[in-house]
């Protein structure tokens, strides 16, 4: 099957620093893909492009195999639905602001009214139709937003961070709603968040971004410095690494890959650290711990660890792991 | 002070005695100050919202000709079009001179930068997401003109009123190209001008009063507008 996107050698610029720089993404179509990142990895911007609001400045963007140059036409606008981080709703009723999506798409009048009717029930919005856009609620806001973006019926629905500033009903309303989608056929959806759990709970496949560049290593234990001599420097610690690559500035380290002890280790572990344990976090079936040590670590261990350990906050603990576990990029 | 309260009163006394000759004054300068504010107003607006919409080389340029032009006094623009319309000029055998169509043209030179510039500080001062929203939702470059106006149509109302102030109270292309001729060119404040110096001050007083009373009935719509538009 064709791929909704696929990206090659994109580079952006943002007040004269690099804010993407991608040399190859496939996103996949049929999928809901969750785009993890802090904030400012470039998220919203790798959204824009894909939405074609915003342009690359170098690179080649092809939509279902075809190559992107200049501006998309009728049939390809038709199928992205798009929803900023913070959706603006034109002055008018929610109906209204539906019906101007399905105008400036050049859908004939005959369709609009059943289309926006499926729309506001897939969104769960049919009781705000007459309302006025700016007494709406945030969660209510998104939602119509969210009409307003599929009502065309897309193939691709891009939301930038869709769960930012919800109540726990709306988020959960919001979740049903992309998931309701995704499970259409063929229906791509990608949406952005910093928030890396609720981006696995409801995703596919993750795309993972640091600093404007995607990247295989979970979004923890993310560090920028300077590595020379397989020796990376964050400016307060130095961890080991086999990579030679002098022109990186990143390392990540999967937070699996780190032996916690109470004691140092006696091993062929290159890296080892000790600090004090900051915070305790139960995660679904495991336990995520955050040590200072100079920089702030994250480890994932078992509950069952965390009782043998019997560890509690302030104490000092030791991290050990591998060069081998350290992503340089 | 008595001079005053007297011409005062003769003059309220005027308006209310619907002098069919002050009305047609009054009906030629609406006239021709509308006419004006429609023509510049079809064309400044979506040129300014097009120059707000798009970057390109030259727009700076564009923008300080703009202020410039804002500034520029009416005596010129009569002057340089007393030039192209005069028997002798390039635009003569248009026949133009002395007729309320030179005074159109003239007012809408004048008054297109002031639309111009509003129309561009109207889509600037707008939410920062419309024009996103709009590109992501599938307008094209019209129908994103088209949307962003009506978005902004408050804006563009006020632009619109106040080119049609400046017209209005426009008096010295007015008397250089239409030539103060009663009954066809003779507006507001080319008869003002007039009456006053030939010493019917009342007269001059009451088409003053009314000049007024036109200004803030404009305002008072517009204000309106706003207020129902909250």
């Amino acid at each position: 099957m064709t791929n909704a996107y696929q990206l090659t050698n994109i580079k952006l610029s943002y007040q004269r620093r690099l804010a993407l720089d991608i040399p190859s993404l496939t996103i996949p179509t049929g999928k809901c893909i969750a785009l993890l990142g802090e904030n400012g990895a470039g998220k919203s911007t790798l959204l824009k492009l894909l939405a074609f609001t915003s342009r690359a400045d170098k690179g080649e963007i092809s939509l279902f195999g075809q190559s992107i140059q200049s501006s998309l036409n009728s049939i390809q606008r038709q199928k992205i639905g798009f929803v900023d981080q913070h959706p603006y709703l034109l002055p008018g009723t929610v109906e209204a602001n539906i019906k101007l999506a399905l105008k400036l798409q050049d859908i004939p009048v005959q369709e609009h009214q059943p289309l926006i009717q499926l729309a506001l029930e897939q969104t769960k919005t049919s009781h705000l139709a007459q309302k006025q856009s700016n007494t709406l609620s945030g969660g209510e806001l998104k939602r119509v937003a969210i009409a307003r973006a599929i009502v065309y019926q897309p193939d691709i629905l891009l939301l930038d961070e869709p769960f930012s500033h919800l109540d726990q009903h709306h988020m959960q309303l919001l979740e049903e709603l992309i998931l309701d989608f995704a499970k259409q056929k063929n229906k791509t959806v990608v949406f952005s968040s910093h928030d890396r759990l609720q981006g696995m709970a409801i995703s596919d496949e993750i795309i993972n971004l640091v600093a404007g560049q995607t990247t295989a290593s979970p979004l923890l234990n993310v560090f920028h410095g300077t590595l020379s001599e397989h020796l990376f420097d964050t400016g307060k610690i130095q961890v080991h690494s086999t990579s030679t690559q002098t022109e990186s500035h990143h390392i990540a380290i999967d937070p699996r890959e780190i032996i916690l002890s109470a004691q140092p280790l006696q091993s062929s572990m290159r890296n080892s650290f000790s600090g004090r344990l900051i915070l305790i976090a139960e995660e679904e079936e495991s336990v995520r711990l955050t040590v200072d040590c100079g920089e702030s670590f994250h480890v994932i261990i078992s509950p069952e660890s965390l009782n043998n350990l019997n560890l509690s906050l302030g104490k000092t603990v030791c991290l050990s792991f591998k060069s081998t576990a350290v992503t340089v990029f | 002070m008595n001079y005053f309260i007297d011409s005062l009163s003769a003059a309220i006394e005027l308006i209310f005695s619907f002098d069919p000759d002050i009305y047609q004054i009054v009906f030629t300068s609406v006239l021709i100050s509308i006419t004006a504010a429609i023509i510049a107003a079809s064309l400044a607006i979506p040129a300014g919202v097009t120059m707000a919409l798009n970057n390109f080389h030259g727009k700076a340029f564009i923008q300080h000709l703009l202020n410039t032009l804002m500034a520029m006094p009416t005596v010129v623009i009569g002057l340089l079009l007393y030039g192209l319309f005069s028997r002798l000029g390039p635009l003569g055998h248009w026949g133009l001179l002395y007729t309320p169509t030179a005074i159109i043209i003239a007012e809408a030179i004048l008054i297109f930068p002031i639309m111009m510039n509003l129309s561009i500080t109207a889509v600037k001062s707008a939410d920062p997401r419309l024009v996103p929203t709009l590109i992501s939702l599938g307008a094209r470059p019209t129908s994103l003109i088209i949307n962003v106006i009506r978005t902004t149509r408050l804006a563009m109302l006020a632009a619109f009123v106040t080119g049609f102030g400046r017209a209005i109270g426009e008096v010295g292309a007015a008397m250089m190209l239409g030539g103060n001729i009663e009954g066809f060119t003779r507006t507001m404040t080319t008869a003002i001008a007039l009456e006053t110096s030939k010493g019917d001050f009342e007269l001059g007083l009451a088409l003053g009063l009314l000049l007024l009373i036109i200004a803030f009935a404009l305002n008072f719509i517009l204000s309106w507008l706003y207020s129902r538009n909250d």
